[in-house]
């Protein structure tokens, strides 16, 4: 034992810039993506460029990248189809927001009752299994005609096509419960609402946090035909009317404009998720 | 006093047969001892442990505590499992004073017991960590503190120290015994390891499996002998700890038809 200790002394010192090795990684491993997607994005914005350079589209299908930011410009500045740009951006945040919250307060609790409960699960399984596959598009003009072209049928239309994600979620969050952690509780005394309250809402809240996020995505993908029916301001209805003019810069816009408030309240959830779930993925 | 009276359990097995988990199991657990159930997978250790927790009902049998007969889980039984079961929304603190939150204590008396009870598992210092911050015999001890908390009248674990390396799993029997003699909790411990039943029971029940039941049951005081000197060595070189050894190896890798028809120790079952 000495001796070897002894002969560890001896033992030249490592290199000033030793080569640092690890074992090496199957599939992406820890690679860095983010400097490829940003240059992919450059390489696309520079060909869209060249495209519309060299007249390699017509103009009326593809206007040029200058084109689109004057009309941003002008939109922004005069507005576009009797409101300003902020009024169509706030009748769709007000609809996506609206049916977030009433879709998040229906389903969060029903899709908890659903993991829980026998009866729940069976009576509701039914009809959310069978309308929630059915592309939102498939059952407006059910909405129109039921509820009108007000607010009402567009709201309605987004919370049933966000309430599915996050009911399905919040089950998911308790089947995925541990039955140990549930015995650990009652073997400290727990009553069945502290069971609930103390160890079943918050071992769920990373799934129905996730189902949300995946339901907020989901009501900006519905959100255009919401807005394709008898709506005069919105962000959906903006590309549409566009589009029966032919205005394809305005179209793109109206796009970009959603990709970034889509990709806002993603990122939202995901700040959300990292103040509200801090333990997801260590435990 | 804790009683297991002629305890079975069958279940349902997938093809529609019956399992036989737990065949007529009886036992007792005095005050201040530790019962230790030894056997192989299968042998019915962790029925007879979900069955005394509450977590299983009996097809037949009874179990009663102080008199009293144990139907579901209580706070009257403290269990310690093999996985940790550690809320890892709450800190160290939270978690070892879970129980008496259920138990409606203010806050500041369940941070005063969960510090206390942090210091007789000897993590003072980590009261404000999170779970997932600590190793995994780090974990256990919380988990031991955890299930003391409530001051329950047994302690039931279920091969607690199963997961952790052999280095880790002699501090924590050492640890274990430390506790056991400064709060005098009885103790019901499941182990497959012959060397940890040995170190650690007043009492070793081996148990057999197909169907699980007890076969043989020592009454040992090395423990005891830990308790008062601390010698670890002593212990280990002690021929009788040797001996029975190899006695419990014999019985455990004994054909189960063989145990069927030697089973019967004598004193084993009052």
């Amino acid at each position: 034992m000495t001796d070897l200790a002894r002969a560890d002394d001896t033992t030249p010192a490592p290199p000033a810039a030793p080569k640092l090795v690890q074992l090496h990684p199957f599939g992406l491993g820890g690679a860095r993506t983010a400097p490829i997607s940003l240059a992919t994005g450059a390489a696309l914005l520079g060909l869209w460029f060249l495209a519309a350079q060299y007249r390699l589209v017509p103009p009326l299908f593809l206007p040029s990248p200058q084109e689109v930011a004057t009309q941003f410009l002008a939109i922004a500045e005069d507005g576009y189809a009797g409101a300003t740009l902020w009024e169509h951006v706030a009748a769709s945040l007000f609809r996506i927001v609206t049916a977030a919250v009433i879709a998040a307060s229906l389903a969060i609790p029903l899709g908890l009752a659903m993991g829980l409960n026998r009866w729940a699960k069976g009576v509701l399984d039914t009809p959310i299994e069978f309308y929630w596959p059915l592309p939102p598009l498939a059952y407006l003009p059910l909405m129109i005609i039921w509820l009108g072209i007000g607010e009402l049928s567009k709201i309605v239309l987004l919370t049933l096509a966000m309430f599915a994600p996050i009911c399905l979620s919040a089950q998911a969050g308790v089947r995925a419960l541990p039955i140990e952690r549930v015995n650990a509780a009652l073997s400290l005394g727990a009553t069945r609402w502290q069971l609930f309250r103390a160890i079943v809402l918050p071992s769920a809240l990373p799934e129905i946090l996730t189902g949300l996020r995946i339901g907020i995505g989901v009501g900006w993908s519905t959100l255009v035909a919401a807005e394709l029916i008898a709506a005069t301001r919105g962000i959906g209805f903006m590309i549409m009317s566009a589009s029966h003019f032919l205005a394809t810069d305005v179209v793109f816009v109206g796009i970009g404009v959603i990709a970034v408030w889509a990709f806002a309240f993603s990122y939202g959830m995901r700040l959300l998720e990292a103040w509200l779930v801090p333990w997801k993925g260590k435990s | 006093m804790l009683q297991v009276r002629n305890a079975s359990v069958f279940f349902p097995a997938r093809d529609g047969r019956t399992v036989h988990a737990l065949d007529r199991a009886s036992l007792d657990i005095d005050a201040g001892s530790i019962v230790v159930a030894l056997g192989a997978s299968g042998c019915g250790k962790s029925t007879l442990l979900n069955a005394i927790a509450g977590f299983l009902p009996l097809s037949e049998g009874a179990i009663t505590l102080d008199g009293q007969p144990v139907e579901k889980p209580g706070a009257d039984r403290g269990v310690v499992f093999q996985k940790d079961t550690l809320l890892p929304w709450k800190t160290v603190a939270e978690n070892v004073a879970l129980g008496l939150k259920f138990a409606g204590l203010p806050a500041r008396r369940r941070r005063e017991r969960a510090e206390e009870l942090l210091g007789l598992v000897g993590l003072e210092d980590f009261a404000d960590a999170t779970p997932h911050e600590l190793s995994g015999g780090m974990r256990q001890r919380v988990g031991i503190a955890r299930a003391l908390a409530t001051d329950p009248k047994i302690l039931l674990m279920d091969e607690p120290f199963g997961a952790l390396d052999s280095l880790t799993r002699e501090q924590m029997q050492e640890l274990l015994i430390d506790v056991w003699a400064r709060t005098g909790k009885r103790i019901f411990f499941i182990t497959h390891s012959i060397e940890e039943a040995l170190f650690l029971g007043t009492t070793v029940v081996v148990m057999s499996p197909r169907p699980g039941r007890i076969t043989a049951r020592f009454d040992l005081d090395f423990v005891r002998r830990f308790a008062a000197d601390r010698d670890v060595r002593a212990v280990l070189s002690d021929p009788r700890f040797a001996e029975l050894h190899d006695e419990i190896r014999n019985i455990v890798h004994r054909p189960s038809h063989e145990g069927r028809r030697g089973g019967q120790r004598e004193g084993w079952l009052q």
